[in-house]
């Protein structure tokens, strides 16, 4: 509307400026006030979607073309411009946005057609007025086509992501019914004794494992670069194993994916060496912290201790087990690991300098 | 030690569960003045029970169980929050501790570990998890990295920690007991209470402090330009 109201200025000043060229000023005064009229109407009529109608459309196309038609009769044979000018270009658009590219294309033919046809000599700049005003219908009716198919392609993706959003919301609420309830079974069941107790232990593993596979699946929501990992949850994952708890701070940690994997499989072998020195079901505490300059894990049990001198000796038997797995591959991403051990427990503390982000 | 045996709250949308809590505590001597098994009616209920601890849950319906921990705060500062939480959301957790709650313990948590942390709870302790206590020190981390950090102003509340707290709070992220902290530290078994407690204190201090600059923040903006204000509000 403020284009049509423009263009509508440029031609009523335009003709004002240029009066003297009319053959029959009154008649003249006569069409720029249709033109003002018309564009009034046209205003108000394409405000509303269900005014937008081909008949207002053609009734559009045919004031334009009508006042087109009018201009010789008006200003005389020889005249240089058309009364309307760029006017025309309102009905050009709204044929172009409505009906798409043969809109534009039909309207943009018909308007240059007649405005070549009423000229009694057609110079090279009318022709080259008329070519751009079918090139213009053209392309604002594909882009109109293309926006409306941007349009709906945006609303299909809002539609989907409000779906899965409820879809998790539902999940969240479900998952937390099952949570509980294996968490009052498992009470249950160790106060109770005997069958009950088993009962209870197997709720106690399937809340775990629910309770990870939640973890999991935020952490996949959580669209990534390629080529890096949440070292984060990837850790919160080993706390599926017994006796095993894994604390960090609530936000990811994202590092490349083979210092992830490295890293996550060191802290995997001294898990497995608590399992296998301490017992399978002894405590153990997984620690991340993540600072601006580094990655911090340490694991700890409360299990004997090892004795000193038995990893060295291990290796000069050609056994590398933990030295190798944990210290090999921490030393391979540029960090230390360093070992506190004493009666009252182990713990490993792997740093890994974080490259910059 | 004391005579008046200590009022619990138990606030949780399960009625299974809530009914073996009430039963587990009732157990072991602690009243319970009130059940409610949404936000509406524990905040409704609150007021009259005045209990010493609600024990609350997380996922309870409207409003949240970190709503309801700042509004009982707000009513009576002497109450204490204990959350117990099935799933262990860590932000719902994080901001539970940030509105106010002093403990926070897994549902499958037994029930002497239940009974343990009432109790401490009730006594002005705080009962944190290893998990917690991770949580804590990340946001302190992060705290630490914003780019626009808290001013330490002569009135403002100190949001780092110092140095013995970070490695006590680390200790506690490690599974170790409050007394194999102190036999480590060579601290007495109270001194290591204090250094957890003032690590939540900041933290909630913090919290407070942006809610506060973040009102003014709005306030300001309402008052500037009242008449296109409406645009920019979120």
């Amino acid at each position: 509307m403020v284009l049509r109201l423009a263009v509508l200025a440029n031609a009523v000043v335009l003709n004002v400026y240029r009066r003297d060229n009319f053959v029959h000023p009154t008649a003249g005064l006569l069409l720029v006030a249709v033109m003002v009229l018309w564009t009034a109407y046209a205003a108000w009529a394409y405000l509303a979607a269900r005014r937008r109608t081909w008949p207002l459309l053609v009734a559009d196309l045919a004031v334009a073309v009508g006042v087109l038609v009018a201009t010789p009769a008006v200003k005389g044979d020889g005249f240089s411009a058309t009364v309307p000018g760029f006017w025309v270009m309102g009905a050009l658009l709204a044929w172009a946005v409505v009906w798409r590219w043969r809109g534009g294309l039909a309207a943009g033919v018909l308007l240059g057609v007649v405005d070549l046809a009423i000229r009694r000599d057609v110079s090279q700049s009318h022709y080259g007025n008329a070519f751009l005003l079918v090139l213009g219908g053209l392309i604002i009716g594909f882009l109109g086509e293309s926006l409306r198919y941007l349009a709906a392609e945006r609303d299909a993706a809002q539609r989907s992501a409000a779906a899965a959003a409820e879809r998790a919301r539902l999940a969240r609420a479900v998952h937390d019914g099952v949570l509980q309830t294996l968490a009052l079974v498992q009470r249950r069941g160790h106060e109770l004794g005997g069958d009950a107790a088993e009962l209870g232990r197997l709720a106690g593993e399937q809340e775990a494992r629910l309770r990870s596979l939640i973890r999991d699946q935020d952490a996949v929501a959580d669209a990534r670069r390629a080529g890096t990992l949440d070292l984060a949850a990837e850790l919160a994952r080993l706390d599926r194993r017994p006796g095993v708890s894994v604390a960090g701070p609530g936000e990811p940690v994202v590092l490349p994916a083979e210092v992830v994997t490295e890293l996550v499989a060191a802290v995997a072998a001294c898990l497995d060496n608590v399992a296998a020195h301490v017992g399978p079901d002894a405590p153990a505490w997984v620690l991340l912290e993540a600072l601006p300059d580094r990655v911090e894990v340490s694991v700890r049990d409360e299990g004997p201790g090892i004795p000193g001198g038995r990893l060295e000796s291990a290796v000069a038997e050609g056994r590398l087990g933990v030295s190798g797995s944990v210290r090999g591959r921490v030393a391979d991403l540029g960090g230390t690991a360093t070992l506190h051990t004493g009666a009252s427990g182990t713990e490993w503390e792997l740093v890994v300098p974080r490259g910059p982000r | 030690m004391s005579e008046t045996p200590i009022r619990v709250m138990v606030v949780d949308d399960h009625p299974m569960w809530r009914d073996a809590v009430e039963r587990d505590l009732q157990g072991a001597g602690f009243e319970v003045v009130g059940v409610a098994s949404t936000g509406a009616e524990a905040l409704a209920r609150f007021p009259a029970c005045r209990p010493h601890v609600v024990v609350l849950d997380l996922q309870i319906p409207p409003p949240t169980g970190v709503e309801v921990t700042a509004q009982v705060l707000r009513q009576d500062p002497s109450a204490r929050v204990l959350i117990l939480s099935a799933s262990g959301e860590q932000q719902d957790v994080l901001d539970a501790v940030k509105a106010g709650a002093t403990g926070y313990l897994v549902k499958s948590a037994s029930r002497t570990e239940l009974i343990d942390a009432v109790r401490r709870v009730a006594g002005g302790d705080t009962v944190y998890t290893p998990g917690l206590a991770g949580l804590v020190l990340g946001e302190f981390r992060r705290i630490k990295d914003e780019p626009d950090p808290t001013p330490r102003g002569p009135d403002g509340p100190p949001s780092e920690l110092t140095d013995r707290e970070t490695e006590v709070l680390k200790m506690v992220a490690k599974g170790m007991s409050y007394k194999q902290i102190a036999e480590r530290l060579v601290l007495s078994h109270r001194t290591v209470q204090n250094h957890v407690q003032n690590t939540l204190r900041k933290l909630q201090m913090h919290n407070r402090v942006e809610l506060t600059r973040y009102a003014i923040a709005q306030g300001l903006d309402d008052g500037e330009q009242p008449a296109g204000a409406g645009e920019d509000r979120p």
